[in-house]
């Protein structure tokens, strides 16, 4: 970005507060970090809107189209209880249940999730004339699909709950929490597993650029990520060294932080905080160089 | 930092170099570049010297006409100017706000309204939404948009109303530095008439004009100095008659078809 700064000494004629901006090379392919921030900060409101306008785009002909957002993942929850339930044998209405539950809430976060990715991957690609056309921190346009995902993702949680108080009227014995003090950690757990995914969806959009076949092997990846995740299975289901497997997985400390806290009433584990904070990190430093040393090519690959 | 800027100058470019690479493969696709990995072959890249070296003083008030053939650098200069594209070398200092039509259109998204894609536009440029909503009557009149047209999702205007709309927006957000690349071939007789008029005004407040455009007509009517670029090298500067004179000799006018002037 720029560097601005007001021009005191300018002509009193102009009718207009001029500022100049110097555009010089980047060092190490990355602009001065300051200003982008800036900037980044001043245009905020252009990702609120545009996810805004998205939204209004998608569904100006249809609300139905919104509940489906809520329904899918809700009818997918029930053919993976069905088939987990089936696999193991089945099992009692009570455990049945805590099961069906821990694959709800599992498969609404991970859907945020992987919203914030894969929409985040295209917007880039798909935001070409305005790319083309005016100079703004190009990070602005994931934010707005991560935005949008997030208010997709809110009104999943009310649904969550109903669910779970329907159960638990059905079926009294089932081991589900409602409400409990450890919910107060879900605006941390929320906050690391946006960053995380907002992370990677900074890398796959600059790799969208460069190769435009990313965004269709991402639908393939995130179907087995989801595989690979505490969804359809318990984190407690590993024991010893296998654990690994749930911090290895960028969402894995989240998902499992998310069951330990909406299905058991538990704070997070110490290990998931950490686990947390250090892929929300890791994914913001390496998507953000990757994106922001590569933000200058998009303009002659779009 | 210490910006020396004589007063009077729009923008200064001191020492302009810009190259980039470009993928000239078929398919830019990761399958195709994991099976080019995998015979041991490079995707294959091409260094584009889009400009090269350039110095130009563009002063208040003035309007510039850029004339070049097709490669010749002139639409990257102008990202570069407008901050899109950052110098590889050198370095370009601008004083004042910039507007620009570089890509012709608004839109980003054709189901919105045309007022939709208006305030989209000017949050990107950094102007705020009352601001904008403030003006969207204003393009609208200017775009001469029927009736209700504004509200209406831009996949229905005619290719005249966006390419209007688009050059409405772009001056009335009073830029200080109006960018247009060209953008002028939008409209009938009539709104060009509108056009030049908006854009002599612009320039009676100090305002100052870059234009790139294939009509020789529109340079010479409009313009106080003009450029000739080719192969990234300003070849020529001075007065829009005699660059464009200039120019046409090389194209080697009496081959080129007739319908050369757009505009």
């Amino acid at each position: 970005m720029a560097e601005e700064k007001n021009e005191a000494q300018a002509p009193r004629a102009l009718a207009y507060a001029p500022r100049i901006q110097v555009f010089e090379p980047h060092r190490a392919s990355l602009p001065p970090i300051r200003g982008y921030m800036r900037e980044f900060w001043r245009r905020k409101r252009f990702s609120l809107e545009l996810a805004r306008f998205a939204d209004k785009a998608e569904y100006l002909d249809s609300n139905l189209g919104k509940v489906w957002l809520v329904l899918n993942p809700l009818l997918l929850a029930f053919v993976y209880f069905l088939l987990v339930t089936v696999l193991r044998g089945g099992s009692d209405k009570a455990h049945g249940f805590t099961t069906l539950a821990h694959i709800l809430i599992g498969l609404f976060t991970f859907y945020f999730a992987q919203n914030v990715i894969s929409d985040g991957a295209q917007s880039i690609t798909q935001g070409g004339r305005l790319i083309l056309n005016q100079a703004f921190p190009r990070t602005l346009l994931p934010l707005s699909s991560a935005i949008r995902s997030f208010w997709q993702y809110l009104p999943t949680i009310p649904v969550y709950i109903a669910v779970v108080i329907l159960g638990k009227i059905f079926i009294p014995k089932a081991d589900v929490h409602i409400f409990s003090w450890a919910l107060l950690w879900i605006p941390y757990v929320t906050a690391c597993l946006a960053l995380t995914a907002f992370g990677m969806a900074l890398i796959f959009a600059t790799m969208n650029v460069y190769f435009r076949d990313t965004s269709k092997l991402l639908s393939y990846t995130t179907r087995i990520w989801l595989y690979g995740s505490p969804v359809l299975w318990l984190p407690e289901m590993l024991h010893g060294w296998h654990r690994v497997i749930l911090y290895v997985n960028p969402l894995g400390p989240a998902l499992a932080a998310t069951s330990e806290v909406w299905i058991r009433g538990h704070a997070p584990t110490l290990a998931q905080l950490i686990g947390l904070l250090v892929w929300a990190l890791i994914a913001m430093v390496f998507g953000g160089y990757f994106f922001i040393s590569r933000e200058r090519d998009f303009a002659v690959r779009i | 930092m210490l910006i020396d800027m004589p007063d009077d100058l729009a923008v200064r470019i001191e020492d302009l170099s810009i190259t980039y690479k470009i993928n000239v493969d078929t398919k830019k696709t990761l399958k195709n570049a994991v099976m080019r990995a995998s015979k041991g072959e490079k995707v294959r890249m091409r260094t584009v010297e889009a400009v090269k070296h350039m110095n130009l003083d563009i002063p208040h008030g003035s309007v510039l006409g850029i004339v070049g053939a097709n490669g010749a650098g002139k639409s990257t200069l102008m990202r570069s100017i407008a901050g899109i594209l950052p110098p590889s070398e050198g370095r370009i200092t601008v004083n004042g706000k910039i507007s620009t039509l570089l890509a012709l259109g608004v839109g980003f998204n054709p189901a919105l309204s045309g007022r939709d894609n208006i305030i989209l536009g000017g949050l990107a440029s950094g102007l705020s939404k009352e601001e904008i909503a403030n003006k969207t009557d204003e393009i609208a009149k200017f775009a001469d948009l029927p009736d209700g047209f504004i509200d209406m999702p831009v996949r229905t205007y005619s290719s005249g109303m966006y390419g209007r709309v688009a050059f409405a927006v772009a001056v009335a957000m009073t830029p200080d530095i109006l960018l247009l690349d060209e953008a002028l071939s939008a409209g009938d007789a009539a709104f060009k008439e509108k056009s030049f008029l908006r854009m002599r005004e612009l320039v009676k407040e100090a305002r100052t004009i870059v234009i790139v455009s294939h009509a020789l007509q529109t340079v010479k009517d409009l313009c106080t100095h003009a450029i000739w670029m080719h192969k990234g090298e300003i070849l020529a500067k001075g007065e829009p008659g005699a660059i464009t004179e200039k120019y046409l000799e090389f194209l080697n006018v009496g081959t080129l078809p007739s319908n050369d002037e757009d505009f």
